[in-house]
């Protein structure tokens, strides 16, 4: 499958599926390309598309390294048909960047098959350069080993060079499947503001997002995030839903009837992220995974914020500051500087928020620990939560005497497990709703004008 | 259910305040007590069990309510099971190789068992702990819905499991057995909840059921330890069998502890079923007698006995599939809809599709029913013997391999809708499918056309590949008006990227969590034999006709065609 340059911009490829290298996670499965081709405009692609379904597509097997030439043909062949498809959504990808078209693709062609969808990895190119439309579409049907239905799905790779990628509604629009929901994924930094942004948000019923990636500190995107939560757009955020292993773990531990008492109680909750950022600076390190953890408890437990989050103070002044992880024995070696700190209100008591960074090999602002300390009647529960690549590992300790240690089996999930499960869900998520909202409370304006360095 | 309410087996605890002798109407308060809402639904004719076990019901109403933890909210499971111990009787036995170990394991893999659990096999064989989990180790790994296999969770799961002796009619085995539940109990932090689980002989259930009773292992504790028993079909063998092993299994335990699996429920595409019904708004109102031609089920088999040749002797076709999962699909598609999607609603509207089906006369067998038996054949490449010639099986034996019944349900709804049911082994494919089929259209309005259009179908297969099909007829393109039935389909597993988990998983985490929804409740049982005991009796005095009579291979008996064919109609190719 060549990759095309016209005039000065990328178009984004489909990866080459019958070469081998990606192979869906289905078993006794197998996916074969049954249709490919290409269009230069829109009209063409929509042709294309009503052609796909009716006309006999190339059979099963046949190398996708023979139909890579260009134009709009398709490869008529009595041997096979493409099977009546049963789609779900229509999904939508804006990849600005090739490397995330090129990722994105990548993730999608494993997930083809599970998904019978029609996805638009709509990438624009070179703004300042002419008008044109490079479209490349592929029908992926996955096939069972034993024969039976197969299904399908299909992609259509979309570059838009010039000014015609500023209005990514208008080139979406007309190739949408009637009626179906519309999911649009926007794996990087999203502009909330722009127009365009706005617009195809407009069209979406599901918005996908990865705020664990987002630059800087990913604070002020998650005020934004916050806003377009309603009851029309569900807004799904790989960086919350990764953490669903944390949840469960730490919502497990409180299915002690002995514990659960002690939720109405919490006084403090402290977070360690991994930082690769030695300086401190409040914006260094993507703190939206940390702001997560510490909003899904709050929304659970009816917190509300007194105070939100701001800078933790230098070092120095703050020697008590990691006073949960001294007092469960293990200070941290590696405590980088910097950090943010809040307050929030639990009934009638204060809770103490800490999040802290530590130097670490993972990548920055991932979660190390959540320590939860709760103080109810005098006597008190510390639970410290830590996770690996394949365990979530618990400990409780009750009035410092440890109680209850535990493992949970829970491997970290992928790109294309999450993406799975929000195409499958319908309708809007209210925990993640309600997290989201209390995450962007827990930042809210601390951002602008408490910057001590 | 999906998204259904979770009952939890005991009646719901609404506090409410204690009744001030001075206020209340003293005349009202003994007509109002908890008795009724705990018989509601509960059948008037046979309620022998029901009778015996209701005081207890209401004696042990539970006042406390259960605490909700908020964090479980919006996450897989909004309610844990609870922490606790089950006992696998007939841990040895192929079903628990084959089915219920593996499940465990992947509940257990997919972190839906709570840390507390235990499980302790009892079984007839001595065992140590390390081979048992050895054996185990091995049918897991062999019967596993996921690979590959996860080593580590297993060595997680099998430090949970242990293995106990036990001879089912030995009492000093029952009262060693009671300690050692309780040590593994205290140990484990279980709560004092116990699931028991008869996976052995259906002669065996009795025997230990009543051995639970002696030893006092039925008794809920004050502090909310749950006791629960799960049997296996066969539930009976025919009426009075299955009465008695309920009043027997009634005897110790009340119906809300007692879960009678029919693993045809916990399949995902069963469960759908009703979702399909009562969540389109566009099937239900043309789901009955003026819309309805006509409905099929099928549930056909490409495999023989196997070896299982000696239990199937015993059983035949109409006690293995006829009576329990044949019937069970009959009721959710016939049933009225529930009021809410409890277990309770919901299994008052399945048993009242039973009762509305009448018992048939000997004549009426004769007419309604067919029996038959394999002979050898071909299935696919391969060259099969004749069911007598099967291992275990008698050379001569009368026992049906395949049976095909026509039904009616006597009720507002479906009155003059006839009901065709077959089920076989050694039938061309492996297949379960519901088809409704709808009457013709009224008017013949082309008569240019060749071909007349088909009357519409609806198809809801059960497996191989899950999935509904309508058919529906188009016009084939062209000058003249031509008419061509074409199929839209739906595939499970083409839409859905979740592997639909194991009828036995699901069925497992429901008893843990009390919910019996997908179980079949004592009534059930009792009125599905009343319909096809009458059948076996009927063939009893008959000789079996020209047994063998059917090619393996083949779609069964010619009569079975001709039984269908009388009334102008014929079986769906499937």
């Amino acid at each position: 499958m060549g990759t095309r340059m016209n005039q000065g911009g990328k178009a984004i490829t489909a990866p080459d599926l019958a070469s081998g290298a990606p192979s869906p996670p289905d078993s006794g499965r197998t996916a074969r390309i049954r249709w490919t081709s290409r269009a230069r405009s829109i009209a063409d692609l929509e042709r294309e598309l009503a052609r796909m379904w009716a006309v006999d597509a190339a059979p099963a097997g046949r190398s996708a390294g023979a139909v890579s030439a260009a134009g709009a043909v398709g490869f008529p062949d009595h041997e096979a048909h493409v099977q009546a498809r049963t789609s779900v959504l229509s999904l939508v990808v804006v990849a600005r960047s090739p490397e995330t078209g090129q990722r994105a693709a990548a993730t999608i062609s494993r997930l083809s098959g599970r998904h019978p969808s029609r996805t638009i990895v709509l990438s624009p190119a070179d703004p300042d350069g002419p008008r044109w439309v490079d479209a490349q579409l592929q029908a992926v049907c996955l096939v069972p080993d034993d024969g039976g239905h197969q299904t399908c799905t299909e992609v259509i790779y979309l570059t838009a060079g010039g000014d015609t990628g500023r209005h990514l509604d208008s080139l979406v629009s007309p190739l949408l499947i009637h009626d179906l929901p519309v999911a649009t994924w926007w794996p990087e930094d999203v502009p909330f503001t722009a127009r365009q942004t706005r617009d195809l948000i407009e069209m979406s019923d599901r918005f996908i997002v990865d705020g664990s990636t987002w630059s800087a500190s990913g604070r002020d995107r998650l005020g934004h995030l916050a806003d377009i939560c309603g009851p029309r757009l569900a807004v799904c955020d790989f960086g919350l839903m990764r953490q669903s292993r944390w949840r469960e773990s730490i919502a497990s531990t409180f299915d002690m009837p002995g514990y659960l008492p002690y939720l109405r109680s919490v006084r403090r909750i402290a977070v360690t992220y991994g930082t690769h950022d030695e300086t401190g600076d409040p914006e260094g390190t993507n703190i939206v995974k940390p702001v997560y953890q510490v909003a899904w408890l709050a929304s659970r437990l009816g917190m509300r914020v007194v105070r939100p989050l701001r800078p933790a103070e230098p070092r120095t002044a703050q020697s008590t500051g990691a006073g949960l992880a001294n007092s469960a024995g293990r200070p941290g070696p590696q405590q980088a500087q910097g950090g943010f700190d809040a307050r929030l209100r639990l009934g009638q008591g204060d809770v103490d928020v800490v999040l802290r960074p530590r130097t670490s090999t993972m990548p920055g602002g991932t979660t190390l620990r959540v320590e939860l300390l709760c103080v109810r009647r005098g006597s008190e529960l510390r639970a410290d939560v830590t996770a690996e690549a394949e365990t979530v590992h618990v400990r409780v300790w009750q009035d410092g005497v440890e109680a209850m240690e535990r493992r949970y089996h829970a491997p970290r999930r992928t790109d294309i497990d999450l993406l799975a499960e929000t195409i499958e869900r319908t309708g809007p998520d209210p925990v993640a709703t309600e997290t989201i909202r209390m995450a962007a409370a827990l930042v809210a304006s601390g951002n602008d004008h408490e910057n001590p360095r | 259910m999906a998204g259904g309410e979770r009952s939890d087996g005991r009646p719901k605890s609404t506090p409410q305040p204690a009744p001030d002798p001075e206020v209340t109407e003293p005349a009202l308060q003994p007509v109002t007590t908890p008795v009724k809402p705990a018989r509601r639904g509960t059948s008037q004719g046979v309620a022998p069990i029901r009778q015996l076990r209701l005081a207890g019901a209401v004696r042990r109403r539970r006042t406390r309510a259960e605490p909700v933890n908020p964090l479980r909210e919006g996450l897989r499971l909004e309610r844990m099971p609870d922490p606790s111990l089950m006992v696998l009787f007939g841990a040895t036995g192929d079903l628990s190789h084959r089915k219920v170990i593996p499940a465990l394991y992947e509940l257990w893999r997919s972190n839906l068992l709570p840390h507390e659990f235990r499980l302790v096999a009892a079984a007839r064989r001595p065992y140590e702990d390390v081979t048992f989990r050895a054996e185990m180790r091995a049918s897991a790994e062999k019967h596993s819905r996921v690979q590959p296999f996860d080593d580590g969770v297993w060595s997680d799961f099998a430090a949970r499991m242990s293995y106990e002796r036990v001879d089912f009619e030995s009492p000093a085995d029952f009262d060693r057995l009671a300690v050692r539940l309780k040590e593994v109990d205290a140990e484990a932090g279980a709560r004092g909840n116990m699931l028991f689980y008869l996976a052995t002989q259906a002669s065996a259930f009795p025997v230990i059921v009543a051995q639970l009773g002696r030893v006092g292992l039925d008794h809920e504790t004050h502090d909310g330890g749950w006791r629960r028993v799960v049997i296996e079909k066969p539930f009976g063998h025919d009426v009075d069998s299955a009465i008695r092993l309920n009043r027997e299994v009634g005897r110790v335990f009340r119906e809300s502890q007692v879960f009678r699996i029919d693993h045809y429920l916990g399949k995902e595409i069963v469960r759908n079923l009703l979702v399909f019904r009562f969540g389109n708004g566009i099937f239900e109102p043309i789901w009955d007698r003026r819309y309805v031609d006509h409905v099929q089920i099928t549930v056909a088999e490409s495999l023989g006995v196997a070896q299982r040749g000696a239990f199937y002797e015993e059983t035949g076709a109409s006690r293995d599939v006829l009576q329990n999962h044949l019937l069970q699909l009959l009721t959710l598609v016939a049933m009225e809809p529930p009021a809410m999607l409890s277990a309770e609603a919901l299994r008052d509207e399945k048993v009242k599709v039973l009762r509305a089906v009448a018992p048939m006369t000997r004549d009426e067998v004769t007419r309604n029913v067919v029996r038959g038996q394999y002979g050898p054949g071909w299935i696919g490449e391969e060259e099969v013997p004749g069911y007598r010639s099967e291992p275990e099986v008698d050379p001569e034996s009368e026992t049906e391999t395949f049976v095909a019944a026509r039904l009616e349900i006597d009720h507002w709804r479906w009155a003059g809708v006839p009901f065709y049911l077959r089920t076989g082994k050694r039938l061309a494919k492996r297949a379960t499918e519901i088809a409704i089929h709808f009457k013709p259209v009224p008017h013949r309005l082309f008569v240019g056309s060749a071909t007349d259009p088909e009357p519409n179908l609806l198809a809801l297969r059960i497996q191989p590949d899950e999935g509904i099909l309508l058919r529906f007829v188009a016009k084939v393109p062209g000058l003249g008006v031509d008419i061509r039935a074409v199929n839209m389909d739906f595939t499970y597993g083409s839409s859905f990227a979740v592997d639909s988990p194991d009828a036995y998983e699901t069925l497992l985490l429901d008893a843990l969590l009390g919910d019996g929804s997908l179980f079949t409740r004592a009534d059930e049982v009792e009125e599905a034999w009343r319909i096809v005991t009458p059948i076996i009796d009927a063939w009893l005095d008959v000789p079996a006709p020209r047994f063998p009579d059917y090619e393996a291979g083949s779609w069964g008996p010619r009569e079975a065609d001709e039984l269908i064919a009388r009334d102008g109609r014929h079986w769906r190719r499937i």
